[in-house]
């Protein structure tokens, strides 16, 4: 291969949960390679192990975080392209110093929102998500910004009466 | 994933200059949510020594309107164009094709330029490798259409020849009925082309020194009507079995204009010009409108399992064009 | 009813609930002991061939492996049943069969090394389905199984059933007023796809101990059923929490030999968690089901007799298969009350990916197999299908063969107020217009509606043994082999001890699902947790109580009989000044462990009825599951979310759905499984969901502490025969096919207005 004129990262700034993270690039278990997704990263070069990967095929929705304000899934996508991105994962939800759950974290437990639970932190991101930019959405809108979200328990109904419970109650821009 | 080399790109240039310094082997990334599914996959046996990120092209992701025109940029989001107040007004079809995508979470990573570019989704071609091997097929490269004589519920009822997979792009379907134009930019030269001939049996035209950085549509009639609808067994995460997208101007309730754009019947976005003239000159009362739909189809070859596609064809365009 | 429980029949939050919503909740890949090396599996492009040659020092020689095994230096562990199927053979049986394993120190390394790997194969010819693998001179799977028929059923003892033949069906029939017969199968193969796919950590302790961390269901079976399989090393189980089940991940017997294998070799912890495509098409499947034969009836609906054939396509291998033919045998006789049966079975082999245990538990497999001729059959006698289940099914004092080969009496509940009160929730008697009538039409879109039943006497199955530990702080553990796999039973658990002791919910716990820690307990399977583990733990809490009381009623000057507890501290009735805390009558470092057992019984069938209305457009043949209703009778509802989250599971797990679009599709000619991803493997979405009541009866059952009884396996059943039900009559005639996907409404449409499209 001839030589490229661009720019190939060797360091990728990662904001997790508030906390920056400077990963250096490389093929050590503590770097990111080039071909790390954004999950493999959080999950085994973080530690963060509460965003689940399911198909790691893009069609499950387990593995989405909130990066820049938006949901996305993070096992298809690159961690080297998230230099510089504000990512937020499940961890991130509940308050630091109190430790005092998120809403819609206390609504789910309230509604047993979940059956075996694998599903639950990526519905939860999006759920919150949807509440930050719609804090009062209605359940058709809950059930859109759900859609690509599998849950083999159908814990669906209990999910939806949660989310709908913190928008009815206007805390879900908390 | 296997291993590649990545590079953020600065500028279309500078794109163009990596991948002639790597001899096109070399994959392009927008949003990233087809290409990461190929390489896990390993669905080709070639597989890039780089990865070159569009998305670090400043500029590239937005939406203009200039000159009687809407440009789009390649990288620009499904999210962004479904909730973009100027198509919303002016591209409904497209505001509709974009919402219709995937899941909210896929739309906020997929970007135009990736959706128009994305691999079939044909189940043989699809195959993961780690599951015994790919297939070969002969959109591969080697062998036959495995849909022909296999698995086809999915797969083109027209103009289906070698291969028989469809494109799976929904864009393309309302940018087709919009008469848009992709830009396509190569080490010597750029051109501007009409989105349906960008399409070809196997994929796009596009070599491998190429790309999309920008797709045009011109400002419709005032009075025009755009419709899109996609049939799918579920109403997310699918891709169209059928999807059809119309404009058409209506004067004194008479047709002129029509733009019949058939998705997921063909290897290529379908242009249905005999249900167009089927309506144009006419007022789409129940008979013209029936007559078009027949029209639509009348070509139509279906494989072992897929005839159910003429009828959701037929209906689709019923449906699209009574409600114009 | 006033409820008098402190604890049973509120809604509590899930033990596990912070954990779950916090991310804390450890799944097995969330685990990794040290040193631990990752493994991984190379598999067959061919459905049927003789590995001739394989070459393994590329790979070995690769950067970061440590192992790499193929048939020929594996152990000698064998699975199946009867035993059959080695860790890895020289012969691979389907696409993505295993071939080799490699261990290394990254999932990377380990998946490159693959690549590696060298390998020649003699192709056989294969067979793709039961007509095939039956036939003359077939292609033979296994050379224990002649004509690839496996007819050894050793599941449940000598007797396990293998066919129901009960009186006689030759007066059967001839006394029945109208006959149907046929041939129809529920051969979808669908996949029940827990979200998380399945994972095994192996590690051996030294020669004989071997540990095992897994994602799986029933914490035991890694124990007491893998150690028979493996020359019975000391195994202790351990499972994390599980990311859905629905019986296929009960436990993963390849898992744990790649995992174990590897382990064995390396000298090292080695982790094999399946990606998502091996979950589809190297883990298991629903058993194929076709019933060939026929049902007599009367015209008021007495069923005279039943007889035929019940074919089930095994795929290349089964540890279950058996056990679940024995289920199901037993499950149609609870739906169909009759004296008269000749059902016979056949258990086929076939070049695709394995079957595996899944709820539903054969019993679905068969019911939706006969469904059309059942549907038949009461439309000839224009009998309303609800009035037809509610006479049909097993009441108390009726008769059934269980899969052991026994006759059981019933001793369970009457559910024809469960079955009549969900009819008037649906309203169904507004929706029902006849056979093959729609309930309403308007224009394309036509509704319908129908009725499914399903029964399961696996209620009292097995047997469980659960300790408890009363602590002089003032807390309880029980000691119980119970995973959590979804359906919050170890928050029951909790919940049925702490109203025994009279414990504040949050002080009593449990060990975690570790067989080295815990007694014998079969597992959460067959809806058996409330009643028979259920019944372990109570028992367990009683005898903790009964052995404190006795301790200190000699200085409470009482007898143990007068004494009572609450919030950790004894006093006698009627007299709460008499009375001692826990610290002081346990002692500050003393514990007090109460024993607990329950003996299987198959004696108390548990029942549920599914209706469910349908829009089906005859323009793109799409099928709308507008509503469903599931009527049940719980005895005394335990935690009324998780109850309901069992019955909402019947959009799950390849239930209800199996007959809309779930079915895993499989090229004819080669044998490749085309929809192993998550989307064309078509599944519920949030956006599509019907509107669901579930109608809950609580009829006191007796022999439950508290009057309760299992629901939560049955509710995937009847789902896909009523679905089949209601979309005949929304269309106007008899669907016999599962899913129900548009190419095939739209063909039936079709030829049902004279409409046909040429195919080339």
């Amino acid at each position: 291969m001839k030589k490229t004129n661009g720019k190939e990262r060797t360091a990728v700034t990662l904001v997790v949960n508030g906390v920056t993270h400077e990963l250096n690039v490389g093929d050590q278990p503590y770097q990111v390679s080039p071909c790390h997704t954004l999950a493999q990263t959080l999950r085994e070069t973080l530690g963060v192990t509460g965003t689940k990967v399911g198909c790691d095929q893009g069609a499950c929705g387990s593995c989405t975080v909130i990066m820049d304000g938006r949901p996305i899934l993070s096992c298809m996508t690159l961690t080297i392209q998230c230099h510089g991105s504000e990512i937020t994962t499940i961890e991130g939800l509940a308050d630091p110093a109190s430790g005092k759950l998120h809403p819609i974290q206390q609504s789910f437990v309230d509604h047993s929102a979940f059956q075996c639970g694998f599903c639950t932190p990526g519905i939860i991101m999006a759920s919150k998500s949807l509440l930050d930019r719609h804090p009062s959405a209605d359940k058709q809108a809950v059930k859109e910004a759900l859609s690509g979200h599998y849950c083999r328990c159908i814990s669906h109904y209990q999910v939806v009466d949660a989310v709908m419970d913190v928008a009815e109650k206007g805390e879900g821009d908390r | 994933m296997k291993l590649f080399k990545h590079f953020d790109a600065e500028s279309i240039d500078h794109v163009l200059e990596m991948v002639t310094a790597t001899n096109g082997k070399t994959a392009l990334m927008a949003g990233g949510t087809d290409l990461m599914g190929v390489l896990k996959s390993e669905l080709l046996a070639a597989y890039p020594e780089v990865v070159i990120n569009l998305k670090t092209i400043a500029g590239l992701d937005t939406i203009k309107m200039v000159d009687q025109e809407c440009r789009i940029g390649a990288t620009t989001r499904l999210t962004d164009i479904a909730a973009s107040e100027p198509i919303q007004t002016t591209f409904p079809a497209l505001a509709a094709a974009a919402a219709s995508v995937g899941s909210p979470e896929l739309r906020n990573m997929g970007t135009i330029g990736g959706n128009l570019c994305q691999d079939t989704r044909c189940w043989y071609y699809r195959y993961p490798d780690k599951m015994g091997g790919r297939i070969p097929c002969y959109r591969k490269g080697k062998g036959p259409c495995h849909a022909i004589r296999g698995e086809n519920r999915y797969h083109a009822i027209l103009g289906g020849k070698k291969c028989y997979a469809v494109c799976p792009s929904d864009l393309a379907i309302a940018l087709g009925a919009l008469d848009a134009r992709v830009k396509v930019v190569g080490p010597t030269a750029e051109q501007m082309m009409p989105i349906l001939d960008f399409f070809n049996v196997l994929g796009t035209v596009l070599k491998p020194d190429e790309l999309v950085t920008e797709i045009r549509i011109p400002l419709p009639s005032k009075t025009a009507v755009q419709i899109f609808l996609k049939n799918r067994v579920r109403d997310a995460v699918d891709f169209a079995v059928v999807s059809v997208a119309v404009m058409v101007d209506q004067e004194e309730g008479v047709c002129r204009d029509a733009r019949i754009i058939l998705g997921a019947v063909a290897p290529t976005p379908y242009r249905a010009f005999a249900a167009e003239a089927a309506i144009n000159g006419k007022s789409l009362n129940e008979t013209h409108v029936a007559a078009a739909a027949e029209a639509a189809v009348k070509d139509a070859k279906p494989l072992s399992q897929n005839a159910y596609k003429i009828d959701i064809t037929k209906a689709l365009i019923h449906r699209a064009l009574l409600s114009s | 009813m006033t409820k008098k429980y402190r604890f049973i029949g509120k809604t509590t939050p899930r033990k596990d609930g912070v954990a779950i919503v916090t991310g804390k909740a450890d799944y097995i890949d969330d685990i990794h002991p040290v040193s631990m090396l990752h493994g991984k599996v190379l598999r067959s492009p061919h459905p049927h061939a003789n590995i001739t040659a394989i070459h393994t020092d590329k790979a070995k020689d690769a950067p970061g492996v440590r192992a790499v095994l193929t048939h020929a230096d594996v152990p000698p562990w064998m699975t199946g049943m009867p035993r059959h199927v080695k860790v890895l053979d020289q012969r691979v049986r389907f696409v993505g069969d295993a071939v080799a394993l490699v261990a290394a120190d990254t999932l990377e390394q380990a998946t490159a090394a693959l690549d590696l790997i060298e390998v020649t194969y003699e192709p056989l010819p294969a067979v793709f389905d039961m007509d095939a693998a039956l036939a003359p001179g077939a292609p033979q799977l296994h050379d224990i199984f002649p004509g690839n028929l496996v007819t050894d059923f050793p599941a449940f003892g000598p007797n396990t059933l293998s066919k129901v033949v009960r009186g006689d069906v030759e007066k059967g029939f001839e006394a029945a007023d109208f006959i149907s017969e046929g041939t129809f199968g529920y051969e979808n193969i669908a996949n029940p796809l827990p979200i998380e796919p399945p994972g095994v950590i192996a590690q051996w302790e030294d020669d004989q101990r071997l540990t095992v961390w897994s994602g799986t269901q029933s914490a035991s079976w890694h124990r007491w059923i893998m150690q028979s399989k493996m020359g019975f090393p000391d195994i202790r189980a351990i499972t994390t929490q599980c990311g859905g089940s629905f019986g296929s991940k009960n436990y993963a017997p390849q898992c744990l030999f790649y995992a174990s294998a590897l382990a064995k070799e390396t000298g090292r912890a080695v982790k094999v968690c399946y990606t998502k495509d091996e979950h589809f098409g190297a883990f298991v499947l629903r058993l194929g089901s076709r019933f060939c034969g026929k049902i007599g009836m009367k015209k008021d609906g007495t069923v005279t007799a039943v007889a035929g054939d019940w074919m089930v396509d095994n795929g290349a291998f089964s540890d279950m298969s058996q056990s679940q033919i024995a289920v199901g045998c037993g499950e149609a006789q609870l739906v169909l009350n009759c004296e008269n049966w000749n059902l016979t079975t056949k258990l086929v082999c076939t070049n695709r990916c394995p079957s595996g245990v899944i709820r539903g538990f054969g019993g679905q497999e068969l019911e939706s197999a006969f469904a059309p001729i059942l549907a038949d059959v009461m439309a000839k006698a224009q009998l309303d299908p609800v009035e037809f289940f509610k006479k049909n099914y097993v009441k108390p004092g009726g008769k059934y063969i269980w899969r052991e080969g026994n006759l059981w009496t019933c001793r369970g509940k009457d559910y024809t107020d469960a079955m009549e009160k969900g009819a008037v929730s649906f309203g169904w008697k507004d929706k029902w217009n006849g056979w093959l009538v729609p309930t309403a039409v308007e224009g394309s879109k036509r509704t319908g509606v129908g009725i499914g039943i399903h029964g399961n006497a696996d209620v009292g199955e097995d047997d469980s043994e659960a300790y408890i530990r009363l602590n002089a702080d003032g807390t309880a553990t029980i000691h119980a082999s119970v995973s959590e796999s979804g359906m919050g039973q170890r928050s029951s658990l909790c919940k049925m001890a702490a109203e025994v002791l009279q414990l504040p919910l949050e002080k009593v716990h449990m060990t975690p699902p570790d067989t080295l820690v815990n007694p014998f307990d079969f597992g959460l399977v067959g809806s058996r947790g409330t009643y028979a583990v259920g019944s372990a733990v109570i028992n367990a809490a009683e005898d903790a109580l009964k052995k404190l009381f006795e301790r200190v009623a000699p200085e409470l000057q009482a007898q143990p009989e007068d004494l009572d507890t609450l919030d950790a501290r004894i006093f006698v009735k009627g007299k709460p000044e008499q009375a001692m805390g826990w610290g002081r009558a346990i002692g500050i470092m003393r514990s007090v462990t109460g024993y607990g057992e329950f003996k299987s019984d198959y004696s108390v069938p548990n029942f549920l009825a599914l209706f469910v209305e349908v829009e089906v457009d005859t323009q793109t043949g799409a099928v709308k599951i507008k509503r469903v209703v599931t009527s049940t009778d719980a005895g005394q509802i335990i935690d009324p979310p998780s109850l309901n989250g069992q019955l909402y599971g019947a959009l799950g797990s390849a239930g209800l759905d199996t007959a809309v679009f779930e079915e895993t599709i499989i090229d004819k000619k080669s044998g490749h499984m085309l929809n192993m991803n998550m989307c064309d493997y078509k599944w519920r979405t949030f956006n599509e969901l019907p509107e669901f009541e579930n109608v809950i009866l609580e009829t006191p059952f007796p022999t439950h502490r508290f009057k309760a009884i299992g629901v939560g396996e049955i509710s995937t059943s009847p789902g896909p025969g009523a679905v089949l039900m209601a979309v005949s009559n929304a269309m106007g005639q008899h669907m016999t096919d599962y899913p129900l996907t548009p190419d095939r409404i739209l063909k039936v449409w079709g030829e049902k207005k004279g409409i046909k499209n040429e195919t080339v």
